[in-house]
C-alpha cells in the first residue's frame, strides 16, 4: 500500500507539472496583449511598460515558465499586478467558494444518488424502479447550467425560497448555506443520476452473494438486509465515480457561479483569462488542478485502501 | 420496570424520528421567515466590479460608483438629466483665468474616525499626488496639464494649470481624480490605501469590507457632516457581471435596482416585476463601424464609402437593440458639447449609392470579413449587415473574437494582426466631455486605439485645440468639424451610443447621471 501511494503521488505531481506547463504555453500563445487589455486606453506609456516588465512578459517564454515554477516551489503563487495584490489573496478568497459548492453537488449526487439506487434495486422491475431510471437518465442528461437557470427560476423567482446570487454572509453558516443549496444542486444533480444508475447495479450484484443469503437464512428483515448489508458493499463503485466526477464538477461550477453570481474559482479563472491577466490565471489554475488531482489520488487511495485488487490493476 | 410520566408524555424517539426532525427543522430555517427590514438594506448591481480604494489605481465606473459613496468631491455631478455639477465640499469654485481655478471649502467638513477636519492640504496632496511619477497614477490623463495646486489658506487654493484645459470640470473634479483623499491617513499608510477597507472615509457611507468577486458591503457613516446623509444603513454595491443574471438577481428580490439589457426592455415593459418602475437613458456610449485604411482593400474612397453606405444603421438597430436605442450622427452623444445633429449618411444607407459608388471602382462583388466581439448585441448587429449589405453586392465574413482577442486586435504591441484587420464593429466607453471621445483617433494613438489608422492634421489640430478652448460654442463646432472630417474619410459608420434601460423598485427612489449610470449616494427610499 505504501509503494502504491508513493507511485500516485508522483503520478499526481507528475500531471499537475505537466499541465501547469502546456496551459501556461496555450496562455502565452493568446492573442491578447495584457497591458492593453488590463489597463484600458488611459494607461500612459510608463504605466505600460512598468506592467510588461512587472509581468515578465518581454522574457523568453521558458524563462517564464521556470520563473513561475521557481516561485510555487517556494510557496508564491504570483503577483496579480493590476490590483497589487499576492495572487494566493485572490485564490484563498475564492478556493472556499469553490469547494464548498463542489462538495455541496457531492453531497447531494451521493445522498440523492444512494437513496435512489438503493430504492430502485430494492424494487426492482417495479413502477418505481422504471421511474426512476428514467429520472436518472434525465438528470444525466440535462446540462448543469439548464437545470440552475431553472432552478434559479423557480426556486428563487417565483417561489423566493432561496437567494438568486451571492455566498451569503461571513460567519453565518446557515445563511452560508441557504445560498449553497440551489447552486449545488443544480451541478450534483447530473451526477445523481450516474451514482443511482451504479448503486442499483452493484446492489442488484451484491444480493446475489452468498453473505445476503446468509444474512437472509439468519432470519434479519429484507430491509435491514437490502440497506445494512448490500448497500455498504454496492456503495464503493459509487466512491470511484464521484472521485472521478469531481473534474466534471470543477468545470460545472463555473457556469454555477455566473448563474448564481457567487465568487469562486471558476469566475476567477474565466475573468483572468478574458483579461489575460496571466499571474491570476497560473495561480488559481495550479490550485484548481491541484485541488481535482489531489480529489482523484484520495479516490484511488480509498479504493485501493478497500479493495487490494486496485493496487495491482494496469 | 415502569415508565416515568415523562417517558410516557414524551416516548423515545428512535433515530429514524429524530434525524427526520432535524432535517425538517434544517430545512425550515432554510426559509426566509423575515426578509430584511424594507428600507434598510439597499443593494445596487454594478457591471464591472470595483478593485481598489484607492483611486491612483482607479479603473472606470466600478470605482467611480464605489468612490462617490465613501468619498467627497468639490463637485459632484447633478442627478437628472442634464450634465451639471453642483457643489459638495467646495463652498464655491470658479475658473479665475485661462489657466487657474480657484476653491473655497466649507468649513467644518470632517473625515471620519478622528482624522479630523477635511483642508486645502487635502485637496492639494490628491491632485498632486497623481503627478509624483512614482505614484504610477492610473487616472493621470485625467487631470490634463495640471501643473500644481496651490494652497493659498486652510479652506482655499488654486489649481494651476499649464494651459487651459476645459475637460476639468467635466472629467476630473466630479470623477475619480477629483474623489478627495485625507492627507494624513495616506501618509500613514506609506502613500498609497493598499487595504479594502481606507482608514478613513468622509461620504455618507463607509466600507465594512470587501467580499470579492461578489460585492462591498457599505454601512452608513455616522461621521458624515455633508448635506445628503446616507438614507441606508447598509448599502451593498453587487458584482454581478451578467446582465441577464442581474434581471433574474433583482426580479428574485436580491437587487433593487439595476441596468437591464436592450432586449428585455419590450418583455418588462408589458410585465414588469410587481412594484417596479423602468427608466431609460441615453448612453454616452459610441457604437461604429470602422475600416483599417491600411488594408489595400480600402485604399480607394469610393469602397469605404460604398461599404458606409451599405450599413442600413435602423435595421441593425431594430434587430440588434430592439427598436430601443437612437442611431448616432457621430461619437459625441446628445447632451455634450460637440454632438451632431445629424450625419452625412442617412441612417438607412442607400444600398444604390453604395452598388454605383462600387461599380465607379470597378469591383463587382466585395468580400470583407468583419471583426466583432463576442456579445450577442454585436453578433446580432453582424449579422443584420451580413444580410444586407449583400444587396449593394458586398459579402462580408464575420469573425467573432472574445475579449482578451477582440480589444488588442487593432494594437500594433501585440503582433501583427492590425495589418490583416478590415472591418470592426467597436464599442467605447465614454465620459462626459467630448475630449475623450476625440483622443482615440489622433494620429498618435495609430497602433494603439485607433484601429482605423486615421490620420488628419485637421482633425489632431482640432482635437488638442478644442481641449484648451474654454469658449464653450467654438468648442462645439471644433468637435462637430472634427466629426466631419471622421465621416468624410471614409473610415467609419456611426451606428448608436445605445442605451441604459435601469430597473428598480418603486420602494428606492434612485438618481442616475443622464446617461443612466447611478449616483448611489443620493439613492432614497420611496
Amino acid at each position: 500500500m505504501l509503494q502504491y501511494t508513493i507511485q500516485r503521488i508522483a503520478l499526481a505531481l507528475g500531471i499537475v507539472f505537466v499541465a501547469m506547463s502546456a496551459l501556461f504555453g496555450v496562455m502565452i500563445a493568446l492573442p491578447g496583449d495584457p497591458t492593453s487589455v488590463l489597463l484600458g486606453p488611459r494607461a500612459t506609456p510608463e504605466i505600460r511598460a512598468m506592467f510588461r516588465a512587472q509581468m515578465g512578459l518581454d522574457d523568453p517564454v521558458l524563462l517564464q515558465i521556470l520563473r513561475f515554477w521557481g516561485r510555487v516551489l517556494s510557496g508564491d503563487l504570483g503577483t496579480d499586478f493590476f490590483r497589487n495584490r499576492p495572487v494566493s489573496e485572490a485564490v484563498l478568497n475564492a478556493l472556499p467558494h469553490t469547494v464548498a459548492l463542489v462538495f455541496g453537488a457531492i453531497f447531494w449526487s451521493a445522498t440523492l444518488g444512494i437513496l435512489l439506487g438503493a430504492f430502485s434495486a430494492d424494487r426492482r422491475n417495479s413502477l418505481l424502479d422504471r421511474l426512476t431510471g428514467v429520472l436518472s437518465v434525465a438528470f444525466i442528461a440535462a446540462p448543469s447550467f439548464v437545470v440552475a437557470l431553472y432552478s434559479l427560476l423557480l426556486f428563487a423567482v417565483v417561489l423566493r425560497w432561496f437567494p438568486s446570487i451571492g455566498a451569503g454572509e461571513p460567519g453565518d453558516i446557515l445563511s452560508r448555506i441557504h445560498h449553497l443549496v440551489l447552486p449545488s444542486l443544480a451541478i450534483g444533480l447530473a451526477w445523481v443520476g450516474y451514482v443511482a444508475r451504479i448503486v442499483r447495479a452493484s446492489m442488484l450484484e451484491a444480493m446475489n452473494e452468498s453473505f445476503i443469503r446468509t444474512a437472509r437464512a439468519f432470519g434479519l428483515p429484507r430491509r435491514r438486509v437490502t440497506y445494512n448489508y448490500a448497500l455498504r458493499v454496492a456503495i464503493l463503485p459509487a466512491v470511484q465515480v464521484l472521485g472521478v466526477g469531481i473534474g466534471g464538477m470543477l468545470s460545472s461550477a463555473v457556469f454555477a457561479e455566473i448563474v448564481f453570481s457567487r465568487p469562486g474559482i471558476g469566475t476567477l479563472i474565466y475573468d483572468s483569462v478574458s483579461s489575460r491577466n496571466y499571474p491570476v490565471v497560473m495561480g488559481s489554475m495550479l490550485v484548481a488542478i491541484g485541488f481535482f488531482v489531489t480529489c482523484a489520488l484520495i479516490a484511488d487511495l480509498i479504493n485501493a485502501a478497500l479493495d487490494p485488487r486496485h493496487r495491482t490493476s494496469r | 420496570m415502569q415508565k416515568s410520566s415523562l417517558k410516557r408524555a414524551f416516548p423515545a424517539l428512535s433515530r429514524r424520528q429524530l434525524l427526520g426532525g432535524a432535517a425538517g427543522l434544517s430545512a425550515a430555517t432554510m426559509f426566509p421567515v423575515t426578509a430584511w427590514a424594507q428600507g434598510s438594506q439597499l443593494n445596487v448591481r454594478v457591471y464591472t466590479e470595483p478593485d481598489e480604494a484607492d483611486p491612483l489605481d482607479a479603473s472606470g465606473f466600478g470605482e467611480a460608483m464605489l468612490y462617490g459613496c465613501i468619498y467627497r468631491n468639490l463637485i459632484q455631478y447633478v442627478p437628472g438629466d442634464t450634465w451639471d455639477h453642483q457643489l459638495d465640499l467646495a463652498e464655491s469654485i470658479e475658473q479665475t483665468s485661462d489657466t487657474t481655478i480657484a476653491f473655497t471649502l466649507k468649513e467644518g467638513q470632517m473625515w471620519s474616525d478622528g482624522y479630523g477636519e477635511i483642508t486645502a492640504e487635502d485637496v492639494a496632496f490628491t491632485f498632486q499626488r497623481n503627478l509624483d511619477p512614482e505614484m504610477n497614477s492610473r487616472i493621470l490623463p485625467d487631470i490634463g496639464p495640471l501643473a500644481r495646486v496651490e494652497v493659498t489658506g486652510s479652506h482655499s487654493g488654486v489649481f494651476h494649470f499649464d494651459e487651459p484645459y476645459a475637460p476639468f470640470w467635466t472629467i476630473a473634479l466630479p470623477y475619480l481624480a477629483g474623489a478627495i483623499m485625507c492627507k494624513a491617513a495616506i501618509e500613514e499608510a506609506g502613500g498609497r490605501i493598499d487595504t479594502n477597507v481606507p482608514p478613513t472615509v468622509s461620504g455618507p457611507y463607509r466600507v465594512r469590507e470587501q467580499r470579492p468577486g461578489e460585492r462591498w458591503v457599505l454601512d452608513r457613516n455616522t461621521d458624515y457632516t455633508g448635506d445628503m446623509p446616507a438614507e441606508f444603513e447598509r448599502c451593498d454595491i453587487v458584482y454581478i457581471g451578467d446582465e441577464a443574471a442581474a434581471e433574474i438577481a433583482l426580479e428574485a428580490g436580491d437587487l433593487d435596482f439595476t441596468e437591464v439589457s436592450p432586449g428585455s426592455v419590450a418583455r418588462l415593459q408589458d410585465a414588469a416585476p410587481a412594484n417596479t418602475d423602468m427608466s431609460m437613458h441615453p448612453s454616452l456610449f459610441y457604437v461604429w463601424v470602422g475600416m483599417n485604411l491600411d488594408n489595400p482593400k480600402f485604399e480607394d474612397i469610393r469602397v469605404r464609402q460604398a461599404i458606409q453606405n451599405a450599413i442600413n444603421v435602423d435595421t441593425i438597430l431594430e434587430a440588434a437593440w430592439y427598436d430601443v436605442a437612437e442611431p448616432s450622427t457621430g461619437i459625441i452623444a446628445p447632451g455634450l458639447i460637440g454632438h451632431r445633429p445629424a450625419s452625412m449618411i442617412p441612417s438607412e444607407g442607400d444600398p444604390q449609392r453604395a452598388r454605383a459608388l462600387l461599380d465607379e471602382a470597378g469591383i463587382d462583388r466585395l468580400q470583407v470579413t468583419l471583426n466583432v466581439l463576442n456579445d450577442v448585441t454585436f453578433t446580432t448587429a453582424a449579422q443584420v449587415m451580413q444580410a444586407t449589405m449583400t444587396e449593394a453586392g458586398i459579402d462580408l465574413m464575420i469573425e467573432v473574437h472574445e475579449s482578451g482577442s477582440f480589444w488588442t486586435l487593432g494594437v500594433e504591441a501585440d503582433g501583427e494582426r492590425w495589418r490583416d484587420l478590415e472591418l470592426i464593429m467597436n464599442r467605447f466607453s465614454m465620459l462626459p466631455d467630448p475630449s475623450y471621445a476625440t483622443a482615440w483617433f489622433t494620429t498618435e494613438q495609430i497602433g494603439d486605439w485607433n484601429w482605423e489608422r486615421f490620420s488628419n492634421e485637421e482633425f489632431d489640430r482640432l482635437h488638442e485645440e478644442a481641449r484648451t478652448e474654454t469658449d464653450a460654442d467654438r468648442r462645439d463646432e471644433m468637435y462637430r468639424r472634427a466629426q466631419d472630417l471622421m465621416e468624410e474619410s471614409g473610415a467609419y459608420r456611426f451606428i448608436t451610443h445605445g442605451v441604459t434601460p435601469n430597473l428598480y423598485y418603486t420602494s428606492v427612489v434612485p438618481a442616475t447621471r443622464p446617461d443612466g449610470l447611478p449616483l448611489v449616494q443620493y439613492f432614497r427610499r420611496a
